[in-house]
């Protein structure tokens, strides 16, 4: 397997493009037989085996109503067709305006929670059907928006230098209306300065140049300029991590790379 | 990362994080496996950073992010270091409390979990009947452990069950150790761990031998598998890392769901730093072992959790089962000798070696040795993962740990074993939990799913719940499989629909028996399971459904419908809310009237009221014969 150029086969090749597309476009299924040398019908075989495989476009939201055997027992399948009749499609099928698609999952394995719901990656537990509303309309609105003025989760931190310790703050240049964190930073052969939200839970950033996404920065210290990218990786992209030392005890982490919100905050000063 | 390059240096960085950490600070675990998060777990850790950064608590309050701690019907829940304070069900606000009580070193009594028999408060979560009566060996280190830090694995004795085979030198003795153990594969078929190990073993040299860790949990109602990889990734990695020691295994290969995503990216980062840490890879230890895992994503397909459809799966190709012999471990993965375990049994393997064989042996009964994790959901009061020694009855773990039916309904019978299982009636409940007792009684252990049904559970729709599932996985390779399944489905169906017949209970059986006996993978072996089971408990119930037509337990929606029963209803409009399509209205203090024309029979206006005012009545009066 090791030296196989290819170790996972159709499977993996064929969950990249699905990963890039949602969904499996015919003439990517064409690409994937001519590079492997391998019949159409095989690469069709495996895509249809699979139930995680869509040969159909899919909506902005993904709705998955668990139908394994404790959220049956707890109504599950009134849940799917009260989502049916909310969206007016068939599970397995996406709404005429490519909003939602709804599709039902054998188990998601929180079974103790059923009726469960996954929708955009946000799981809703103990369903009812008098609730399928207003997740969908929640759904609509976007699950992943958050108030950065009101919700109790985001908070301030004020942050220093992991090297000098000197404060990173700067009361003068405001994000989100709180005073930013600023830092020196390069990429290709640009250098600047980046002010990042000080509110934890907020991703909101301001540059004097523009990142392109997926950029992978180098930040230094604004005083004394050391480079400040550490040996932790991005637990979500593997991108090396940014240490900086908050204060009140702790230090935070945040993804070089432009766009990945991967962050970890410790809180005490434990090495481990 | 520093890398390890002895056992020497492994025993010392164990010594220097405990020595690190300083046992008088409390900790507050947050569980936040993906029962956890569902629940609001982020939350709550977002709000625990708050409150300690606010407050300056940083050095006397330490906070671990671990897995799931099993009582999922109390999650979110935190448990506070080293006094054991379980608080169950937090919210935001609740959280902030417990913060400040744990900074000031005392407690919150109105948060504390409630017991709802005696009404009493309990602080510590080992006095709480679901974990008093488990035997938590493998799911306590759930607790223990940061999934994302191997320094909080290590720190709890994490790879010393590997440093210990190591330093022994000597393969064989492990695989005895194991065989003497006694301990049986956990993914349902039972087959013995250590003989497995001993064939691959005595393969001939020279090809190369491989390792699967089987976490393709598609039994619906079973998640230990998911909760171990997402909340203890290393116990398996190094359950494997040993067994490839004892094997002479170079790869290995951890097979994962697609739909649990928490436990694949835990997995990546537990790999990625034990690859850093160099306890994967060559020259691990700084021995001449090496061993290396990769992560296979599935793509949703019930039938790879069967050994032969997996490794297809593995080889990228359609999850299709073969016939055996040859077995995996004489052609295995692209014909190499391959031994599959699946996850709980991989976790077991630190233990049986850390603590020895005889001593894991005592636990349970004889032939049945060691604990199980089963996932207790459905019908009962406390939902959750429960780990308790084999040989335990239904009824202890139903009622004691599970502390009886959630409602008012009675409970009626516990299904085990998913799609291949069968369900157990609760007379039947001192029925001891081991491989041999559970399959003289029709049903099967399988990977441990264990769902509650009460009287509001109907057992033709269960059957048709199951076949229907069979029939959609059936990969259609067998004939018998394929279309015997879907027959008996339709069959089922038309006892659900109110178009059954008496002769079809005999056809259906006669089908069973040719499915059963004619399937070459387990799939279809055990596809008749469920029909076969409800058949024999619970005939009753069939011929209801056929002469009456009508379900006894409103499920079946053409057999049944809702009525107010004028003189219960006290008009409290609880009803009136909870109804989704608008077909109870009425003023209230009166009772209220139900619109057979837009009624959906979606239960949630019975599932709510208080005086039993709702009833499910035949549709049509047919004389019984």
């Amino acid at each position: 397997m090791a030296t196989d150029p290819n170790p996972g086969g159709l499977i993996s090749l064929l969950q990249d493009i699905q990963a890039r597309y949602g969904y499996l476009p015919a003439d990517q299924l064409k690409a994937v037989a001519q590079k492997t040398g391998r019949p159409l019908t095989d690469v069709y075989g495996v895509a249809t085996f699979y139930r995680s495989f869509s040969l159909k476009p899919r909506g902005k939201h993904l709705c998955s109503v668990c139908l394994g055997t404790a959220c049956h027992v707890r109504g599950g399948p009134i849940i799917a067709d009260e989502f049916s009749r909310q969206l007016d499609a068939p599970a397995g099928e996406t709404t005429a305006d490519r909003e939602f698609t709804l599709e039902t999952v054998n188990c998601l394995g929180a079974c103790a929670l059923g009726p469960i719901v996954v929708v955009d990656g946000h799981y809703f537990s103990n369903v009812s059907p008098v609730g399928v509303k207003e997740i969908v309309e929640r759904a609509r609105a976007g699950l992943d928006r958050v108030e950065v003025k009101t919700d109790q989760r985001i908070f301030p931190v004020e942050v220093s230098c992991a090297r000098c310790n000197h404060s990173l703050m700067d009361a003068e240049h405001l994000v989100d209306g709180h005073p930013s964190i600023r830092v020196t930073l390069a990429f290709n052969s640009v250098h600047g300065h980046i002010w990042l939200s000080s509110l934890y839970g907020s991703f909101n950033v301001e540059s004097d140049h523009e990142i392109p996404m997926d950029t992978v920065a180098d930040f230094f210290c604004p005083h004394c300029h050391a480079h400040l990218t550490g040996s932790a990786n991005c637990p979500v992209c593997e991108t090396p991590m940014v240490p900086m030392i908050v204060r009140g005890g702790g230090i935070v982490q945040i993804c070089s790379r432009r766009g990945c919100r991967g962050h970890i905050l410790d809180i005490g000063g434990q090495v481990f | 990362m520093e890398r390890l390059n002895s056992i020497e240096q492994l025993r010392a960085l164990a010594a220097r994080i405990t020595a690190d950490r300083d046992p008088q600070i409390p900790v507050i675990v947050i569980s936040a496996g993906t029962c956890g998060q569902a629940s609001g777990a982020n939350d709550l850790i977002r709000i625990a950073k708050r409150e300690i950064l606010a407050n300056g608590l940083a050095d006397r309050i330490a906070l671990r992010v671990t897995g799931c701690h099993g009582f999922c019907q109390a999650e979110p829940s935190a448990v506070i270091e080293p006094d054991g304070t379980f608080y169950p069900k937090l919210g935001i606000k609740e959280m902030a409390r417990v913060v400040h009580a744990v900074g000031h070193g005392e407690v919150a009594q109105d948060l504390l979990w409630r017991d709802p028999g005696t009404r009493r408060r309990v602080q510590k979560q080992s006095d709480i009947p679901f974990f008093r009566a488990q035997t938590r060996t493998i799911l306590a280190s759930n607790q223990k452990v940061d999934p994302i830090r191997i320094y909080t694995y290590i720190e709890n004795g994490g790879y010393s069950a590997l440093a210990k085979v190591l330093w022994s030198g000597d393969p064989s003795r492990v695989v005895e150790e194991v065989k003497a153990s006694g301990l049986r594969g956990r993914g349902g078929a039972g087959f013995p761990t250590g003989r497995k190990w001993e064939l691959l073993a005595n393969q001939p040299n020279g090809r190369p031998k491989c390792l699967v860790c089987n976490g393709d949990e598609g039994d619906p109602g079973a998640y230990m598998d998911r909760s171990v990889l997402e909340g203890n990734p290393h116990s398996v990695i190094e359950g494997m890392l040993i067994g490839a020691y004892a094997t002479g295994a170079a790869e290995g290969v951890v097979y994962v769901r697609t739909e649990y995503p928490l436990a694949i990216k835990h997995l990546i980062i537990a790999l990625r730093q034990a690859r850093e840490i160099g306890l994967l890879g060559s020259g691990i230890l700084g021995t001449g072992f090496h061993f290396d895992i990769r992560i296979v994503k599935g793509a949703g397909a019930f039938v790879c959790g069967e050994e032969t459809a997996l490794m297809r799966s593995v080889e990228g190709e359609r999850g299709e089962p073969r016939p055996r012999p040859p077995y995996p471990v004489e052609k295995g993965i692209e014909g190499r000798p391959t031994v599959i375990n699946n996850v709980e049994t991989w976790a077991n393997i630190p233990l049986i070696v850390s603590g020895g064989a005889a001593a894991f042996a005592r636990t349970g009964a004889p032939g049945n040795t060691g604990t199980k994790i089963f996932s207790l959901v459905g019908k009962v009061k406390n939902t959750g993962l429960v780990e308790v020694p084999m040989g335990v009855t239904i009824g202890e773990i139903v009622n004691e740990i599970g502390g009886g039916p959630s409602g008012r309904s009675e409970i009626k019978a516990v299904q085990t074993g998913g799609p291949s299982g069968g369900c157990i009636p609760a007379s039947m409940f001192d029925l001891p939990i081991d491989y041999e007792s559970l399959a003289a009684a029709g049903s099967i252990m399988g990977s441990g799913g264990m769902i509650v049904m009460d009287q509001s559970t109907c057992m033709v729709d269960v059957a048709r719940y199951f076949m229907n599932f069979l029939k959609d996985e059936s990969c259609g390779k067998c004939f018998t499989c394929r279309k015997g399944t879907q027959r008996m489905w339709e069959i089922l169906d038309d006892i659900a629909s109110g178009r059954g017949e008496p002769e079809q209970l005999d056809l259906l059986e006669e089908l069973a028996a040719v499915v059963k006996d004619t399937a070459m993978c387990g799939l279809g072996q055990t596809a008749a399971t469920p029909v076969l089971s409800t058949l024999r408990y619970f005939r009753e119930e069939y011929r209801t459904h056929i002469e009456r037509k009508y379900c006894p337990a409103t499920v079946c929606r053409s057999l049944f419908q809702y009525r107010v029963i004028a003189e219960k209803c006290t008009g409290c409009a609880l009803c009136v809310r909870v109804c989704p399509s608008g077909a109870i209205t009425g003023p209230r203090k009166e009772p209220h009237n139900l619109d057979q024309s837009k009624c959906i029979k979606c239960r949630a206006c019975a599932d709510v009221c208080k005086f039993d005012a709702i009833a499910g009545d035949a549709i049509v009066a047919v004389p019984s014969r």
